[in-house]
């Protein structure tokens, strides 16, 4: 399921309309992507969603369970795990209707600039890259804002799952004063199942 | 059940050396742990917690969500690093996916050390392999304060 992206045949024939889906891309970077774009996380960082967090993943860091020990350390208390920063600012799920909704969590606004690439036939998703950089651990009752943007979409490659493209977005994570904690980029390939090598 | 445990102290950073391994990590991968996880970074998405809804989207079971990845990469850093280790950078590379009943075993090894101001930089490249082949590859940036430079 890895994508391996080569860009040999990657040629829908340049039509009018392939033309048209580029301009269409094109405007999408810098846009928000889905409904606002921003979302500030439902509750501060707390500590007990830092130790349900650290039970889950049996990741006993002192830092973020010891009082004690994160009070000697070079934080000088407890601080929040530095992989939870899309944790604080994951939307609350209203379960019912899920199904209905096709699995998604929430019920959302909107819709998102990805139904340009759905529309032109990139209707699958896979996963592909995540790059955290974290500039500032985040201690308990700090407000976690993201802002989330298209940074990047590639032109149409070959991959093993089908024609598809590359797209990249990059959240821009703040603190209560607008200060950037960290910034996570995410790639996904979009891609036509239906154009899948056998 | 889990290999491994956290250190109650962070390695001496002028004994870091490029080349060094970290201590590996291995993760037995369970519906539980799964659904823990995805809980926990709060990913209600029923591809992992329903195995119904999984299968009906063509898996074959349940699977961790890239948060669980990415706190188990972290975890396997700082298990070695630390309590005073800052985790700067996480880059990491999805592969083939892991279900119930596999197990993900993180190896990894230091790729540099350098100073930037009072702290020592250490970057390591790791990956996480599973039972079908490699579940994750990525590179980490953890950094100590400390000093490589005094002698």
């Amino acid at each position: 399921m890895t994508a391996v992206a080569s860009t040999s045949g990657a040629d829908d024939g340049g039509s009018a309309d392939a033309t048209d889906l580029d301009q269409r891309l094109a405007a999408l970077i810098g846009q928000p992507v889905g409904g606002r774009g921003v979302s500030t996380g439902p509750d501060a960082v707390n500590v007990p969603m830092i130790r349900h967090w650290a039970a889950a993943f049996e990741d006993a860091n002192p830092a973020y369970v010891d009082p004690e020990i994160a009070a000697g350390s070079r934080w000088g208390g407890i601080v929040a795990p530095p992989l939870m920063l899309q944790t604080w600012t994951m939307p609350t799920p209203t379960i019912t209707g899920m199904a209905e909704r096709g699995g998604v969590p929430t019920v959302t606004e909107g819709t998102s600039g990805l139904a340009v690439l759905d529309e032109a036939g990139y209707t699958a998703t896979l996963a592909t890259n995540s790059e955290f950089e974290i500039t500032r651990y985040l201690r308990p009752g700090d407000e976690v804002t993201a802002s989330t943007v298209f940074e990047a979409i590639s032109q149409e490659k070959t991959t093993r799952m089908g024609r598809g493209r590359f797209v990249t977005w990059v959240t821009t994570y703040t603190d209560a004063h607008g200060d950037v904690v960290g910034r996570q980029r995410f790639t996904i390939l979009k891609f036509d199942p239906s154009s899948a090598a056998s | 059940m889990t290999s491994g445990h956290s250190s109650p102290t962070s390695p001496d950073p002028t004994s870091i050396a490029v080349g060094q391994a970290i201590p590996s990590l291995v993760v037995e991968m369970t519906a539980t742990r799964i659904v823990a996880g995805a809980i926990a970074s709060r990913d209600f998405m029923p591809v992992h917690h329903d195995k119904a809804f999984a299968e009906m989207q063509g898996a074959p079971d349940i699977f961790p969500n890239i948060l669980s990845d990415t706190a188990y990469c972290s975890r396997f850093l700082t298990d070695w690093a630390g309590p005073d280790a800052m985790v700067s950078r996480l880059n990491i590379r999805l592969g083939v996916p892991v279900f119930p009943g596999h197990t993900l075993t993180f190896t990894g090894s230091v790729t540099a050390v350098t100073q930037e101001g009072h702290e020592v930089v250490v970057d390591i490249g790791f990956v996480a392999k599973g039972d079908i082949g490699d579940h994750v590859t990525g590179t980490a940036t953890v950094r100590l304060p400390g000093d490589i430079t005094a002698t």
